[in-house]
């Protein structure tokens, strides 16, 4: 001991713990767990709760919905095996399957789907489905595995919205018995995950359930680490920390894809990029909509911003969803748009002045595509003044009929369902749209009511076609989601951005 | 004893200091053009329900009335649910505060240690011609924001040397053990060194983006304070009795100067706790800046509400702290 002084047993000390912090931890498991960098956290364990887009792909580990979708957004049996339309679109029949378990041991029944979308409604839980399932005025529950579902107005779209935001079906002997603060604490869903763990803000682990009724998951554990800020998601996933991310910069994902071991997608998504557009003021005169609308070169955004991936819109809705137009094109023809303008008494010497408003990182390069379309309006006579808006003021705006004439906006749409485009953006009795022409709304309003499928589908498309040539909508792109992920994890890509640990597995 | 009452009539001042704190957070966030009604229904809600929503939570009634009823909440420590989140707030900010105020110690503790050696450092380097080189150096560390210093160690430690982790709080697969909430506290009470070797590993990124840019101040005004404190009497008797140099720093100056650069601790912790926010949000740490970024996002007004205040709390209480402390070393101000 004679030749260890103190200072050399306090500089080894210091050196061994500083050398143990600073050791690597990335140390992911190939072969039976992944962990993905996702961009949000849940509001809370409780799916019915709130409507929050990104948090879908987070409850469809833990709990299922009566209905899903494919990949390429089709309507599929989930829990639900069987479901049929009445002609008037007043009444649901659905038949469950009987040989699915919660992860706490209950059998799923019809009571479960009762008390998920009416009952516990009825019961004063503040869930926001309340808002879905508006129109239901009972369920029956004839056996364990059926039910009906009653409407007090045609509700042609509820099995769409049965697989949408918020329809998970939760338990309701387990509910009613620890209440819901215990049910957020220790949720349970009948999917294809459990939560083991779960830290507010930072991360959630899943562990495979092993009774699930469905395809087994090939991987065992899914860890989300929940990182907010798009350039740590991108250092997470280039360290190795997460082995799949999304939404982080275009550029990265070119740059990251790049880098051997890594892919990096541009994978276009049912999310719409638009303009919210108001029918007066500034935009009272067609002529003047109508220039501003074929004044965008929607290409050169798409090129400037998406790599382009992001594919050009002429009508709200998304290629391959039921209200797309196929042969439906609105030009960009900048000498079109001047001479409209040039009807009404404009000219790029005496411009017409508008305002325009665009959110700024809400979604990628939104205010960067506001300014580009502002150049190109300069260009044709319109000079738009540029403010920047909170996504949580657009509403308050609508509201007090404030948005200015125009507004960059982003809408998702998961199902692809045209009454969830059209009927939700351009319908002037629901927040989303400063359009307030009746005309034309009460048109909109009126759809909400077909029971007709293929009447419905058409009724939509043709309001959509009207829509454009009326100047009150100006659809720009279809919204790409950016992904990176380590080359050998493997995943399911779904129309609707839907990333799923049940579907990952890793190759090679 | 004089301590005590000296402390006592310190918190006193804390009272009306939050009563005016709380006015202005509330006026100021009712005044916003955003709308708590409308965040708390979902987009499908139509006017007339959004227009119930906003009854039922009291917002048609006038500014004062809704002011005293909100206040009549708080003091019986209601702060209200979460219009997003739909959860108590007071449980929310419990589960959230320990992680901020332990972020915080730690990246005052890298503050203070970077800052008092920068200071010594300092203080050794005047009138050597390397003294320049050293104040640029802390000049450049003052002028990166936290933000940014986030960024970069996250670039050069987490992806290019890829040395240390730099999301959350502990490696995947580790549950933390749920004590006090102040992890590495809770490691060591559980006596799992395994946690508390990860919690530390996830803790040194984030304090150091956090407390570099305070530690230049800190230097500074300890160099300053050293170079008052050498014009002393005591410090010549000191020479004169034959004293090292080291010992005359370290014994006699040192602790004479230190007292100015306790201030300013006490008050920079509470410009580090407020500064929190962005660094919580990039390292995913799990602590009441990144509850806020969210509340702000959503307009989740009795959060925003609830934190500020917990902010300014916390603030007070650690301002007090120091005072007492100031005390405690400086018998001059308690012979006042």
């Amino acid at each position: 001991m004679a030749g260890i002084s103190r200072r050399m047993l306090l500089q080894a000390t210091a050196g061994a713990g500083l050398g143990s912090l600073a050791a690597p931890r990335i140390a992911h498991a190939a072969g039976d767990s992944a962990t993905i960098g996702w961009p949000s956290d849940v509001p809370a364990w409780d799916p019915n709760q709130r409507f929050v887009p990104d948090a879908q792909s987070l409850y469809k580990m833990v709990f299922d919905q009566p209905l899903n979708q494919d990949p390429k957004l089709t309507l599929v049996g989930a829990l639900v095996k069987k479901w049929e339309m009445a002609p008037d679109a007043r009444s649901l029949n659905l038949e469950f399957r009987d040989d699915v378990m919660f992860s706490n041991g209950d059998k799923f029944t019809s009571s479960d789907f009762s008390w998920t979308f009416f009952d516990r409604i009825k019961a004063g839980h503040k869930v926001d489905i309340a808002q879905s399932m508006r129109k239901v005025i009972g369920i029956d529950t004839p056996t364990p595995t059926t039910a009906v579902m009653r409407f007090d107005s045609p509700a042609p779209t509820t099995p769409v919205w049965l697989a949408f935001l918020g329809s998970f079906v939760v338990p309701r002997a387990y509910m009613e018995k620890v209440g819901l603060e215990g049910f957020n604490a220790k949720p349970v869903g009948t999917g294809p995950y459990t939560l083991a763990e779960y830290q507010m803000n930072a991360r959630i682990v899943l562990e495979r359930n092993e009774t699930y009724w469905g395809p087994k998951p090939a991987l065992k554990r899914i860890t989300v680490e929940v990182i907010k800020d798009p350039s740590a998601r991108v250092a997470a996933i280039q360290s190795g920390q997460v082995d799949i991310t999304i939404n982080v910069p275009v550029r990265e994902v070119l740059r990251l894809k790049q880098a051997p071991g890594l892919v990096g997608e541009l994978n276009p998504i049912t999310r719409v990029i638009l303009l919210q557009v108001r029918n007066d003021e500034g935009f009272a005169d067609p002529n003047v909509r109508l220039a501003a609308h074929h004044a965008i070169d929607k290409k050169a955004l798409s090129q400037a911003f998406y790599g382009g991936a992001a594919v050009p819109l002429t009508v709200p809705a998304t290629p391959g969803s039921p209200g797309y137009l196929d042969d439906y094109t609105f030009a960009y023809d900048p000498e079109l748009a001047k001479q409209l303008l040039a009807k009404s008494g404009f000219s790029p010497e005496k411009p017409k002045k508008i305002r325009m408003a665009s959110t700024n990182g809400q979604f990628p390069n939104d205010f960067d595509m506001a300014r580009a379309i502002v150049a190109m309006w300069k260009k044709v006579g319109i000079e738009a003044e540029l403010e920047v808006i909170e996504y949580a003021k657009y509403f308050e705006l609508n509201r007090g009929n404030k948005l200015p004439e125009a507004t960059l906006y982003s809408f998702d749409n998961a199902t692809g369902d045209p009454e969830i485009y059209a009927g939700y953006l351009l319908n002037p009795k629901l927040p989303f749209s400063p359009w307030k022409d009746m005309v034309f709304g009460q048109k909109i309003i009126d759809m909400f009511n077909v029971a007709d499928e293929k009447e419905r589908i058409a009724g939509w498309r043709k309001l959509n076609q009207e829509a454009a040539e009326l100047g009150a909508t100006m659809p720009l792109l279809q919204s790409v989601q950016t992904l990176v992920r380590k080359q050998n994890l493997e995943y399911q890509r779904f129309g609707n951005g839907w990333v799923l640990g049940q579907t990952m597995r890793w190759s090679g | 004893m004089q301590l005590l009452a000296t402390l006592g009539r310190r918190l006193l001042v804390v009272l009306p200091i939050l009563f005016v704190v709380s006015a202005l957070l509330f006026t100021a966030l009712r005044v916003l053009p955003v709308d708590p009604a409308a965040m708390s229904m979902p987009p499908t809600a139509t006017r007339d329900e959004i227009e119930a929503a906003r009854r039922a939570m009291g917002l048609d009634q006038p500014l004062p009335q809704q002011y005293a009823i909100w206040l009549g909440h708080v003091v019986h420590g209601d702060f209200g649910r979460s219009i997003h989140l739909r959860r108590d707030v007071v449980e929310l900010v419990r589960q959230t505060l320990p992680a901020t105020i332990e972020l915080a110690l730690c990246a005052m503790l890298v503050a203070a240690v970077l800052g008092l050696a920068g200071g010594l450092l300092l203080f050794a380097l005047r009138d050597n011609p390397a003294e320049p080189v050293a104040e640029t150096g802390t000049t450049l560390m003052m002028s990166v924001p936290e933000f940014l210093w986030a960024l970069l160690f996250i670039f050069v430690f987490g992806v290019a040397l890829q040395a240390m982790p730099f999301t959350g709080r502990l490696d995947p697969g580790m549950i933390r053990p749920d004590i006090t909430g102040f992890l590495l506290l809770d490691a060591l009470l559980a006596g799992r060194l395994d946690i508390l070797r990860s919690a530390a590993a996830h803790m040194v990124l984030p304090a150091f983006a956090l407390g570099i840019a305070f530690a230049p101040p800190i230097m500074r005004v300890l160099r300053s304070s050293l170079l008052d404190v050498y014009h002393e009497d005591y410090i010549h008797q000191a020479r004169l009795r034959g004293l090292s140099e080291t010992r005359i720093l370290l014994r006699h100056a040192l602790k004479n100067a230190i007292l100015p650069t306790l201030t300013l601790m006490g008050v920079q912790f509470g410009f580090l706790f407020g500064g929190s926010l962005l660094v919580e949000v990039i390292y995913s740490y799990p602590g009441l800046g990144n509850l806020m970024v969210d509340a702000v996002r959503n307009a989740d007004l009795p959060i925003i509400q609830a934190v500020g205040l917990t902010y300014c709390v916390v603030v007070l209480v650690i301002n007090s702290v120091v005072d007492g402390l100031y005390l405690t070393l400086n018998p001059r101000l308690r012979a006042r």
